[in-house]
């Protein structure tokens, strides 16, 4: 495992390094703060994505249900008045009904995940376009912007919304490492004929990863909203393909059954890390989105090549 | 679950039958698969089972695990009906399933472990649902010391290991956790001659721990060096049983394909 994830490590370290080279802000504390920051919202989905992929599946629709659901939470706050918890509770119910909707279109219609999250990719956008009039969602109750507050620590500053991302990830990481459940993610995503065999509920485990991943889009909803203090409907279209980005580079396979759910983390810092140091180089932003799609495309080689060279 | 009905098997032979099953349908749409198949299964012994594509060779091994249309299965002389290959796990019936039996990136302890892991005790297991990696491995290594697979690392993934090895991993999770009767399906069909000995070699070892072995294979001379019984499958029937040691591999497939009738099999080849 501590191998498995190294490569991510260093590809992080390498590009820290060249971005100090770059510009002189780019080591200060007050930057990588930032870093950290925007990276929360790509690093929770990618933590669904993880568990969907680590199936062997993909899942297109993350980025724009994640937007769903903060435009869900934003307008039922501000338009019915409810309260921010309930509000927070709806955006990731619908956000969640979603990853189920996928789940149960992969196990029981038996569609290829990326047919089925494609579909609801755009049907999560419409729905987002539809319902907000495309309008952002302003004047919201402050409970629900709280996990964007930052807090100072030793001198920096360190935002809730951090803090929950990592709760997330041990917990996701302890599951999937530690339980039988999580073992059987693996096993599914390893050989679903071997785990049906042995008595594994394949189908079962498939509906649970793309519901939870739902949940985890949910929650990145409230850290989309908290962090720019807006329903934002044209949220989450960058963090479509950071997250599948950041999974990959993270050493999870595409082709199921390997990869740690760190390893993930350390891929989002990545993705955040390139965009960041390139705006400070003064690099457009169109010119990131090129970056992004040569690192997803690099990671998938090396995926690739290193499931030929293990058989 | 299962209706014990305490029957006494007719003309019981010197050694107990442990599986055995009579008549047996199973239809798959317009295709009879099986169209009233017989099997007994003796304890001590690997009964080998053979026949040609279409035959019902698998569809046998799954109606054991796997509920057929019409007929009965007697385990150890009760009579049993597993809904799911976990039933048939359940009740001791273990089978394993040619080239889909093993999680490659995952460790070879894992493996043995899969779909029935070890929870820790106390708080760590009960709530947390944590496993208990360390016995795991343990128990793993000492059942495959036991069968004197030659795998001394429990935490190496499946994928890194030969071929043979691989399949004696799948051959040795079935048989560490059987308790009545191991069924193995083209344990040997995937690989070279030095690997599928190896796995012969575990096959035979299992035996003489006394679990008895059905071994369905194409393969005539591992057929014939290992089984002791030979059950020949044709068009969904039990056309013999034969005995390896009083015929050859030309007069078996001269069975299987029909070009010797039933009723013309000299009763010396019959076991």
């Amino acid at each position: 495992m501590r191998i498995a994830v190294l490569g991510p490590f260093l590809a992080l370290i390498a590009a820290c390094l060249f971005f100090a080279t770059q510009s002189d802000r780019f080591l200060t504390g007050e930057n990588l703060s930032l870093v950290l920051q925007q990276a929360v919202v790509v690093g929770i989905i990618a933590i669904g994505q993880t568990l969907v992929i680590l199936t062997a599946g993909i899942d297109l629709s993350c980025g724009m249900v994640m937007a769903l659901g903060g435009i869900i939470m934003s307008k039922f706050a501000v338009d019915f008045g409810l309260t921010a918890p309930i509000a927070m509770a709806a955006g990731i119910s619908v956000a969640a009904l979603f990853g189920l909707t996928n789940g149960l279109l992969v196990t029981t219609v038996k569609l290829p995940p990326f047919i089925v999250t494609l579909g609801t990719m755009n049907i999560a956008f419409a729905i987002t376009q539809l319902y907000s009039h495309s309008q952002t969602v302003t004047d919201l109750p402050l409970w629900m912007t709280a996990l964007g507050d930052t807090f100072s620590l030793a001198g920096t500053k360190v935002a809730w919304g951090t803090l929950l991302m990592l709760a997330l990830y041990g917990l996701t990481w302890f599951v999937l490492s530690e339980t039988a459940a999580g073992r059987h993610v693996y096993a599914v995503g390893n050989n679903p004929e071997a785990a049906r065999l042995v008595g594994i509920p394949t189908r079962k485990v498939l509906l649970g990863v793309y519901a939870l991943a739902g949940v985890f889009y949910g929650f990145a909803s409230l850290l989309s909203v908290g962090r720019t203090g807006v329903g934002d409907p044209n949220a989450g279209q960058t963090e479509n393909l950071d997250a599948i980005t950041a999974v990959v580079l993270g050493g999870t396979s595409l082709f199921g059954g390997r990869g740690v759910v760190i390893g993930s983390l350390i891929g989002t810092l990545v993705v955040g890390v390139f965009r960041n140091g390139l705006t400070l180089m003064g690099v457009s932003s169109i010119y990131q989105v090129l970056v992004t799609g040569i690192l997803v495309i690099l990671a998938v080689t090396a995926d690739q090549l290193s499931r030929k060279g293990a058989r | 679950m299962n209706v014990p009905t305490v029957h006494p098997v007719p003309d019981v032979p010197a050694v107990p039958v442990v599986l055995q099953a009579k008549n047996l349908v199973k239809r798959y749409g317009h295709v009879t698969a099986l169209d009233g198949m017989d099997f007994e299964l003796r304890a001590d012994e690997v009964l080998a089972v053979i026949g040609d594509n279409g035959a019902g060779k698998s569809t046998l091994i799954k109606a054991l695990a796997i509920v057929p249309d019409a007929g009965e299965i007697r385990l150890d002389g009760r009579l049993v009906r597993f809904g799911s290959p976990i039933e048939a796990r359940l009740a001791g019936v273990e089978c394993c399933y040619q080239d889909l039996a093993v999680a490659p990136a995952m460790t070879v302890a894992e493996n043995l472990f899969l779909g029935r892991e070890l929870r820790r005790a106390g708080f760590l297991g009960r709530c947390l649902r944590m496993l208990d990696r360390q016995k795991m491995i343990d128990v793993a290594g000492a059942r495959m010391a036991d069968l004197q697979v030659g795998i001394h690392s429990m935490t190496q993934t499946v994928e890194t290991l030969s071929g043979g090895q691989r399949q004696c991993v799948a051959v040795a999770r079935a048989a560490a956790f059987a308790r009545h009767v191991v069924i193995l399906d083209e344990p040997t069909a995937a690989l070279g001659v030095k690997e599928g000995n190896m796995v012969l070699e575990l096959i035979r070892r299992v035996r003489d721990k006394g679990l008895p072995v059905v071994l369905i294979s194409h393969n005539m001379p591992h057929v014939f060096e290992i089984a002791d019984r030979i059950h020949v499958a044709r068009l969904g029937r039990r056309a013999a049983v034969l005995n390896p040691k009083k015929l050859s591999m030309s007069d078996a497939v001269a069975v299987m394909t029909g070009a010797t009738a039933p009723e013309n099999i000299p009763a010396e080849w019959q076991a």
